[in-house]
């Protein structure tokens, strides 16, 4: 049985709670996890003050509410669990997470999965700016695990990233893949502009044709087979990939020259 | 003009825009009140002088719109800000260094967002200084040494008509004796502007282009490959760009200008970002510095101010009791927008007629304390509204000239109306002592740091 979180008051102002975490809550009991502190603006109050707790924590954590879309932090740097949320979340979900999986029924904020070194955040709706991204003023952004959406992401996903996937099956915005070091984004439907700007290795692979930077050289058309593994590996996750985009052909584009040359950009040509 | 009792103010200091020439000879009619002549000023400085005008009657404060004095005035604002749990302090470029100071204490203390002009002009340069480091100078430099000049993205002949004159373009200097005929000067823009007579070349880039045509930049200066279809996306052809990277190349000085044609275009900290990171990639063969060329008066003393205090120059949040700063997050647009913050204190800038609607409805929705020298649209809307001296006309003070270079300022003449420091520091007091009651005293350190100091004593 999940330990159940169903908010019951709306929060006036942004509430950062970065306690909600099978991390912080293993062991306890629903009074003991209403006790735990969130920072609602700049005062302290406790999870019962805006969460009713019921159940028993078994490794899930369910929340539910009609404005969690204002609860940043949640998943902080959890390292186990599972986070399920029934309905939007706000930003910093899953910062800096090493472990466990967080599940979103609806939309995210900005800043999904900032710094994130393992484990999976998988979202049914839409995500907001900076996904996977480093934290403005750091050099490296996620270092590890799986970022999963199902709607679309906006600007600057994967800025900085040094390993992972980031698998998108809507539109990407601008800036995908941003100043990127390595890991794999993929993006079933439209890429936005200058795609990979700064990158250094690491690979971006769309299903649509997309306008590349100047800085970006054609190689060659073929069919990687690396990315027929990639694909069952994506369908299993629940992506729809139809069976002519997973044979190809695909055109390699290699870049940032500005940078180390050694990133490529996968762009579907069928 | 009455003629009588006229004052004559030498080295004078116009605050209107971030070149805070430091010339000006002002004529002041004590009895009119009025600048009736501003001599070395451009055409913005004279009419920033000429319009400056004191309303004698207007009160000082305002609560709700009814006059109040100005005790009862800080009392209330006091109030209103320490019962807020996610206040936004906002404003800043348009009052003097040591008001900014003190608003930083202020958005400390009562554990909100502090957050300055600079986040919807040159706060993607913020963004990018951080990630990409600056390659710096101060126009005194750009004066004596730097034989060629490039604008981008900006329009100083209109926004900023000294500055051709007094540092980058016709200024004559150690190194640059003849001026103009020592330099090359290139403007870069999507369309001619009146800046571009001034220019030796005029490079038109597509709108929305320009990062695409700095990474072309970047990559030849590096000597790479770029693809050949670069005219038929940027506007400008691959011969002409050659060329610039040429001329970047083989000159001892240059410098890189930009505006908010790169920061407010689509692509913003990366569009500002491209432009320093060219100006370091040419530091492998010669001198190459860049600076935005800022709006206000005193922006980039925000910008000093805030990043000497809290570590970061905008967008910073207090509410866990340390600085953090993320822009989008904590600046103001995104807080208003979104509904998040409950209450606001705006200093020497006037949201409610600028911002987004969105934003706009919001902060009629919330209580606003104002600082301003005039009946603005905020103050209107304002719960509690201060009316304030003007700086570098009737208060002295320190600003920071685009080039983080400190300027003195002078006062002209004196205002019946506090100064922003005065009341600043006064909310500062009273929100201190409403914020730590135990320690009446208001102005001394909260109790957890005077035990601290105990401590070090034994």
């Amino acid at each position: 049985m999940p330990l159940l979180l169903k908010q019951i008051a709306p929060p006036e102002v942004p509430l950062e709670a970065d306690n909600i975490t099978p991390d912080r809550i293993t062991g306890q009991t629903p009074a003991g996890v209403e006790k735990l502190t969130v920072m609602h603006g700049n005062e302290t109050r406790r999870i019962g003050d805006f969460f009713r707790v019921t159940g028993q924590y078994d490794g899930v954590i369910n929340l539910q509410g009609d404005h969690l879309g204002r609860v940043k932090f949640i998943g902080a740097r959890m390292s186990r669990g599972v986070i399920r949320v029934d309905g939007d979340v706000g930003e910093h979900l899953g910062a800096g997470m090493s472990g466990g999986a967080i599940l979103i029924s609806g939309n995210a904020a900005d800043w999904v999965g900032p710094e994130m070194s393992g484990g999976r955040i998988e979202i049914r709706g839409n995500a907001g700016h900076m996904t996977g991204s480093a934290y403005r003023g750091a050099d490296m952004g996620m270092t590890g695990g799986e970022i999963i959406i199902h709607g679309n992401a906006r600007n600057e996903v994967g800025n900085a990233m040094r390993n992972g996937l980031i698998a998108i099956a809507g539109n990407s915005g601008d800036f995908t893949g941003v100043n990127m070091l390595a890991g794999s984004i993929f993006v079933s439907g439209e890429l936005g502009i200058r795609t990979g700007a700064g990158m250094k290795r690491g690979s971006v692979i769309s299903l649509k044709d997309a306008e590349l930077l100047p800085t970006f050289d054609y190689s060659c058309t073929y069919q990687p087979g690396y990315l027929t593994l990639y694909f069952r590996y994506l369908t299993g996750l629940g992506l729809e990939i139809d069976d002519e985009r997973v044979r190809g052909p695909y055109k390699r584009y290699c870049g940032d020259s500005v940078e180390m040359n050694r990133g490529e950009i996968l762009l579907y040509s069928g | 003009m009455s003629g009588e009792n006229v004052k004559i103010v030498e080295n004078a200091t116009c605050t209107f825009c971030g070149c805070v020439c430091d010339d000006m000879v002002l004529t002041v009619d004590l009895d009119q009140k009025r600048i009736t002549k501003a001599k070395n000023a451009c055409i913005l400085g004279r009419a920033w002088y000429a319009e400056h005008y004191i309303e004698e009657d207007a009160p000082a404060a305002m609560i709700d719109g009814k006059p109040a004095s100005i005790d009862e005035a800080v009392e209330e604002a006091a109030k209103t800000l320490v019962d807020a749990k996610f206040p936004i302090t906002y404003g800043l470029s348009d009052t003097t260094c040591e008001a900014q100071k003190q608003a930083v204490a202020i958005a400390d203390i009562i554990k909100g967002s502090i957050d300055t002009t600079t986040s919807v002009c040159h706060g993607p340069s913020g963004i990018a200084f951080q990630g990409v480091g600056e390659s710096t100078m101060t126009l005194g430099e750009v004066k004596n040494r730097a034989d060629l000049v490039i604008y981008w993205g900006g329009n100083p002949a209109e926004s900023h008509p000294r500055h051709f004159g007094r540092y980058a373009v016709t200024a004559k200097g150690m190194f640059t004796p003849r001026g103009k005929k020592d330099r090359t000067v290139v403007v870069v823009d999507v369309r001619k502007t009146p800046s571009v007579p001034a220019a030796n070349q005029f490079i038109q880039v597509k709108p929305g282009k320009d990062f695409e045509l700095l990474w072309a930049l970047r990559a030849l200066v590096k000597n790479r490959k770029i693809s050949p279809n670069i005219e038929e996306i940027t506007g400008v052809s691959l011969e002409t760009i050659q060329a610039l990277v040429d001329k970047m190349k083989n000159c001892r000085y240059g410098a890189l200008f930009f505006g908010m044609g790169l920061t407010m275009t689509r692509g913003r900290h990366f569009n500002s970002g491209a432009l320093i990171a060219l100006a370091t990639d040419l530091n492998e063969y010669t001198h190459f510095v860049a600076k935005p060329v800022r709006g206000h008066g005193n922006v980039t003393g925000a910008d000093n101010v805030m990043s000497w205090q809290t570590g970061y120059p905008f967008g910073v949040n207090f509410s866990r009791g340390f600085p953090r700063f993320n822009p989008g997050e904590f600046t103001t647009v995104d807080l208003l927008a979104k509904k998040d913050v409950d209450a606001a204190l705006i200093i020497a800038s006037d949201p409610a007629s600028n911002f987004p609607q969105a934003a706009i409805d919001h902060l009629a929705g919330i209580p606003v304390v104002s600082l301003d020298t005039k009946a603005t649209m905020t103050s209107k809307l304002a719960h509690v509204a201060f009316r304030t001296a003007t700086y570098g006309i009737n208060t002295a003070g320190t600003v920071y000239r685009m080039d983080d270079v400190p300027i003195t300022l002078r006062k002209a003449f004196d205002s019946p109306f506090p100064t922003d420091e005065e009341i600043l520091t006064a909310i500062k007091k009273r929100v201190r002592a409403l914020k730590f009651p135990k320690n009446q005293a208001g102005d001394k350190v909260p109790p957890g740091r005077a035990s601290q100091k105990e401590h070090w004593k034994h």
